[in-house]
């Protein structure tokens, strides 16, 4: 293989990663505090992208058209909205259950998703079909050979690795953090200390489904089309991601976006049989790799209370 | 807990088996004519009447009057309850496509018990739930093209061979717990539905062509003719698909009523303590997995028989999503519960065709009320009763 | 005390029921006939199938307000979601009614696979309005299965006819896994190879993939000089952009479920410039019948487009209907009556149904992608020269 072709493969795998990990980031930080699984975050980033792409219609009918106004306003008008909608599922459907058993509200946000995905296909406008995301970023490309690296590629990536940094530097540097890693660990301990349990789930919701956001945003910024069915497999792998990791911990959640990156992008090129069995490959690694480390590659710290 | 027999309870001066014998008549005559209701106002008012009964059912005593009744007359109770069915498939008699929802039902439940033992019972979750139905219905799809296989064994090859499937994952999901299980189960339903579709040897996504049901010589796709009547050939599959569901109700009860029940219950409950007081986690995982997905799998091979075409798509994670709502909306380990969430989750979206394009938006929006609003499923499995007498006489 | 609640309804229900019968018979005297609709409604491809929806509701409501036919139609329309499972279900559920005497079904490949069989075993006479596989009338010798637009089949032989005539020589295929992806790339595989042209690469992929880069890559790599898609619109719209995305420089080909005005909704810039596509039967406006479709259909004010195969449902509604008009209510008398059509008018043209009851359209129109709408290729400026298709 030459290095160009190479280069594209990786290029391709790092912009996915990137986005998978977004998605598993938030998986993990919302098991972290509250040990539930939110399965409504493909939706919820589906909305996010698709509040986006509102703002910029409105924006154009304003007649705004500089790129760089409409995509601050875009991202901040979706990461508000998404990350409010975040508090308000934490407020509404996961705190009223969390005595219930664990799976209920996995099967209750599962079933926001499901309402989310219907409602947006139903009452937005033309909402069953794919909408065009407009290319605000420059599209200015480096062609070496096989390899061509666009600018907004570059971009995309840049800035999402530095919210996944910014994420990590909010949860481990401060105050903020520190509440939440608190209330992590030991949520009896956390009140006793003077933590507001509830102020501090919702924030995370809040902060997880913001990032869920921004990941759209960039998903609509990269393919520039977005559908109502986007954030269903978005959210599979994101979840499958957040768990190869290993669940509550910021580097799993990376390291597993990455991770089913790469199986994807290995599966479609670098082995003998059809590129239509990726998918089985990835997912088939997956289970392996379940089997070898069956608390995810960076193992939660936890010991069992006898 | 009420650990003895309440006859006591009574209900508007009727002992509790009269009690019971009637709310099952009730429901028989409600559910037939709830699977013949087509017009959008029936159906709503039916569903509003049955939400309206489920809550005065709570508030009058007469629940009170109908677990007494399950509990101490519990063998009168059940033949009542197969009996009804039974009647229920024949006052339906020539409707066929009502006769095709209330079969999809009892398989569904068929597989929701099945799918109990796993996590009602020992806490595994299974998002795999389809692809083992799946496996069963595959199964019945070959056994019946090629080969003259009798139609019964192919039922039970079904259940071999989604157990046998079952064990590839055996090793992860033993050795994995909560929600790492979960992503065991939901990467092998996603990679079995793509691995069926872009595989040709199955038939790929254009699906494959089920052969019919035969046992001793009787085509159970042909008509049968009862008291000069001539019934759909879905009463066939109907009958069989009861029997089925009450083999698998009366597996599973007896099941999670001995010491193996006790046994998952208590590795669901604490997996260190059980294994502390010497309990074997691994094979008890390994018996509530198998088992579930036997009962899975026969359910699957019917369930080909009967739609007679199966396509990879019918298997997808969003169908095993329905299976597991099922057994959270009836309540985790509870049966009855399963029973009336597999009708609600099979019939329900069924009959709001009416709103066509809006029934999942509907469909969502219910279940997220329930798991509000009762948040332990619509018939909670009761704490277990450790007293030696508990067990009716 | 649910029995007693029950029963009232029951009686309420019959009660409303003799009373609209009555009011019926009073106004007109006509006996009301129903058919049936079954189309995806719900998921991906909703689109097509709402707008399918809409023009069988349309030729029902126009039948109705028709002062000379003799019967009140009557339309139930299911979803059959896409899915094998949900179609034979809600096939089923049609087939089983008696009071149905005829349906227009079908939109998705695989589903009417499944659901021949149903209507078979119930005698439901039914015309395909959408499903291209073959094996829907080939495949079976079912005298109640019909359909009134082509198959793949002519449909990929004027494609690879076409686009070998414009001189292009090598392509690279990318196919979704369902049915429908990879029939059409058997059969263009077949007849391209047959008129010279070379497929250099072939690609599988899954019909809810997002990300096709990896597969575009290797595109890239084996530049081809044309890229063809066999699959519906919202996967076209992905790989289209994404081609753009690599800097891949090749004409773009899809097949009949392109055709959608979502291909342009869902492209920004001009990256749908220049797509070709091809279709069965002639354009409706070219069709005497069809401006009068097009007009009833803006005036109907449906919120959705009629789409590619929303003349058909039309047409094939309207010739259902014809036969009910002809023979009367009765299955048999209805599926032996559709036996025999022989150019009966419509707006998509004539139609004729051979032994199989395949109606035998041999006319593809191809389509090309102008200026944000899909326009008739020799009425396009690519024919006359003024533009040119992606390398040539």
């Amino acid at each position: 293989m030459d290095i160009g072709l190479f280069g594209q493969y990786l290029a391709n795998g790092v912009m996915l990663g990137t986005m998978y990990a977004l998605v598993a980031v938030g998986f993990t930080l919302f098991f972290g505090v509250l040990d539930v699984i939110k399965f409504s975050h493909g939706d919820v980033l589906m909305l996010g992208s698709f509040t986006g792409f509102t703002v910029y219609i409105g924006l154009l009918s304003l007649g705004i058209e500089n790129p760089w106004v409409m995509i601050a306003a875009i991202l901040i008008v979706s990461i508000v909205t998404t990350a409010m909608l975040g508090a308000v599922i934490a407020r509404y459907l996961v705190l009223p259950l969390k005595s219930a058993p664990p799976l209920n509200i996995l099967l209750i946000t599962l079933m926001l998703g499901t309402a989310i995905r219907e409602a947006v296909r139903l009452f937005y406008p033309d909402g069953s079909n794919p909408k065009a995301f407009p290319a605000l970023l420059p599209t200015a490309s480096v062609d070496l050979g096989g390899f061509s690296l666009r600018a907004d590629s570059v971009i995309l990536v840049a800035a999402g690795v530095a919210v996944i940094i910014g994420l990590n530097l909010v949860i481990n540097r401060t105050r903020l953090g520190l509440a939440i890693r608190a209330v992590a660990q030991d949520e009896e301990t956390a009140k006793i200390m003077g933590i507001n349990y509830t102020m501090i789930v919702l924030v995370t919701f809040a902060i997880g489904s913001g990032a869920a956001a921004f990941a759209g945003i960039m998903n609509g910024l990269y393919y520039n089309e977005v559908n109502f069915g986007m954030g269903l497999l978005l959210g599979l792998i994101g979840f499958c991601a957040a768990i190869i990791g290993g669940l509550g911990n910021i580097y799993g959640a990376i390291l597993g976006g990455f991770l089913f990156a790469a199986l994807q992008t290995i599966g479609a090129v670098a082995l003998p049989f059809a590129s239509a069995y990726k998918d089985v490959f990835a997912f088939g690694v997956v289970i392996a790799l379940m089997a070898w480390k069956p608390t995810g590659l960076i193992a939660e710290r936890s010991s069992d209370r006898v | 807990m009420q650990n003895k027999t309440n006859s006591d309870v009574r209900w508007m001066g009727m002992p509790a088996l009269a009690v019971g014998l009637i709310v099952i008549v009730a429901i028989a005559l409600f559910g037939w004519q709830f699977l013949l209701a087509e017009s959008e106002l029936a159906v709503l008012g039916m569903v509003a009447l049955a939400a309206m009964a489920g809550v005065t059912l709570g508030k009058t005593g007469l629940q009170a009057s109908m677990s007494a009744a399950m509990r101490g007359h519990a063998r009168s109770m059940n033949i009542a309850i197969l009996l009804a069915l039974v009647s229920v498939i024949f006052l339906l008699g020539q409707e066929h496509f009502p006769l095709l929802m209330l079969t999809t039902t009892l398989l569904y439940m068929t597989v929701a018990f099945g799918l109990n033992v796993q996590f009602g019972l020992t806490g595994m979750v299974n998002f795999a739930g389809a692809s083992f139905f799946g496996v069963g219905a595959y199964t019945a799809a070959v056994l019946t093209n090629h080969g003259a296989v009798p139609p019964l064994l192919i039922l039970v090859a079904g259940g071999v061979l989604s157990a046998l499937i079952g064990c590839l994952l055996i090793v992860p999901v033993v050795r994995t717990a909560g929600h790492y299980s979960a992503v065991v189960t939901i990467a092998f339903s996603v990679m079995f539905k793509t691995f069926l579709e872009v595989n040709d040897v199955l038939g790929g996504p254009q699906g494959l062509m089920v052969g019919p049901m035969k046992t001793f010589g009787w085509d159970f796709n042909s008509s049968p003719v009862f008291l000069g009547l001539e019934m759909s050939f879905y009463v066939n599959y109907a009958l069989l698909g009861a029997g089925l569901a009450a083999l698998a109700f009366m597996f599973v009860q007896r099941l999670e009523r001995s010491w193996i029940g006790l046994t998952l219950d208590s590795v669901r409950l604490d997996e260190t303590a059980s294994a502390c007081f010497g309990l074997n986690v691994v094979r008890a995982k390994v018996l509530a997995f198998t088992f579930g997905n036997v009962l899975v799998g026969v359910a699957g091979a019917l369930y080909g028989m009967m739609i007679s075409f199966i396509a990879p798509n019918s298997f997808s994670f969003s169908d095993s999503l329905l299976m597991v709502a099922i057994v959270l909306l009836g309540g985790m380990g509870s049966l009855w519960g399963t029973a009336l969430a597999a009708v609600i989750v099979v019939i329900l979206p069924e009959k709001l065709q009416i709103i066509q394009e809006y029934r999942f938006l509907l469909f969502s929006v219910v279940v997220i009320l329930v798991l509000l609003f009762r948040p332990e499923g619509l018939i909670p499995r009761k704490v277990r009763s450790y007293f030696p007498n508990w067990r009716p006489e | 005390m649910a029995y007693a609640g029950n029963r009232r309804t029951i009686i309420s229900a019959a009660l409303a029921a003799s009373l609209s019968l009555s009011f019926a018979s009073a106004a007109m005297a006509k006996d009301t006939v129903k058919v049936g609709f079954i189309g995806p409604l719900t998921g991906g491809v909703s689109s097509i199938g709402l707008g399918g929806r809409n023009s069988a509701e349309l030729a029902v409501a126009l039948r109705n307000q028709n002062p000379d036919s003799k019967y009140e139609y009557e339309l139930e329309v299911l979803d059959d979601e896409c899915k094998p499972n949900v179609g034979v279900q809600v096939a089923t559920k049609l087939a089983a009614s008696r009071d149905v005497v005829g349906a227009v079904t079908h939109y998705c490949s695989s589903v009417a696979m499944g659901a021949v069989d149903i209507y078979h075993k119930f005698n439901l006479p039914v015309i395909v309005w959408g499903a291209v596989l073959p094996d829907i009338t080939y495949g079976n010798d079912y005298t109640e299965v019909h359909r009134i637009n082509g198959t793949m089949i002519n449909q990929n032989d004027a494609a690879a006819e076409f686009m070998t005539d414009q001189g292009y020589k090598t392509w690279a295929i990318i196919h979704d896994t369902t049915d429908y992806g990879k029939g059409h790339n058997t059969y263009f595989s077949k007849y391209l190879t047959e008129d010279g042209g070379e497929i250099i690469g072939t690609f599988g992929v899954t019909s809810d993939q997002q990300d096709f880069t990896a597969e575009l890559t290797k595109i890239k790599q084996l530049n081809p000089e044309v890229v063809y898609f066999g699959g519906l619109t919202p996967l076209a719209v992905r790989i289209r952009q994404q081609m753009d995305k690599l800097g891949i420089e090749a004409q773009f080909q899809g097949a009949s479920g392109l055709k959608s005005e979502a291909y342009f909704k869902g492209l920004s810039g001009d990256l749908a410039e220049g797509t070709v596509t091809f279709l069965e039967g002639a354009p409706a406006e070219k069709l005497p019948g069809g401006e009068y479709f097009m007009a009833e259909y803006e005036k109907a004010d449906f919120g959705e487009a009629f789409e590619a195969y929303g003349p058909f449902s039309f047409s094939a509604m309207n010739l259902l209907m014809d036969a009910v008009e002809e023979v009367g209510p009765d299955r048999k008398d209805v599926t032996a009556y559709l036996a025999d059509v022989q150019d009966h008018e419509s707006i998509t043209g004539a139609v004729t149904f051979d032994a199989n009851g395949q109606n035998t359209v041999a006319l593809i129109t191809e389509y090309v992608a102008q200026d944000g709408e899909w326009v008739v290729w020799a009425d396009s400026e690519y024919a006359d020269g003024t533009r040119t298709l992606t390398g040539k």
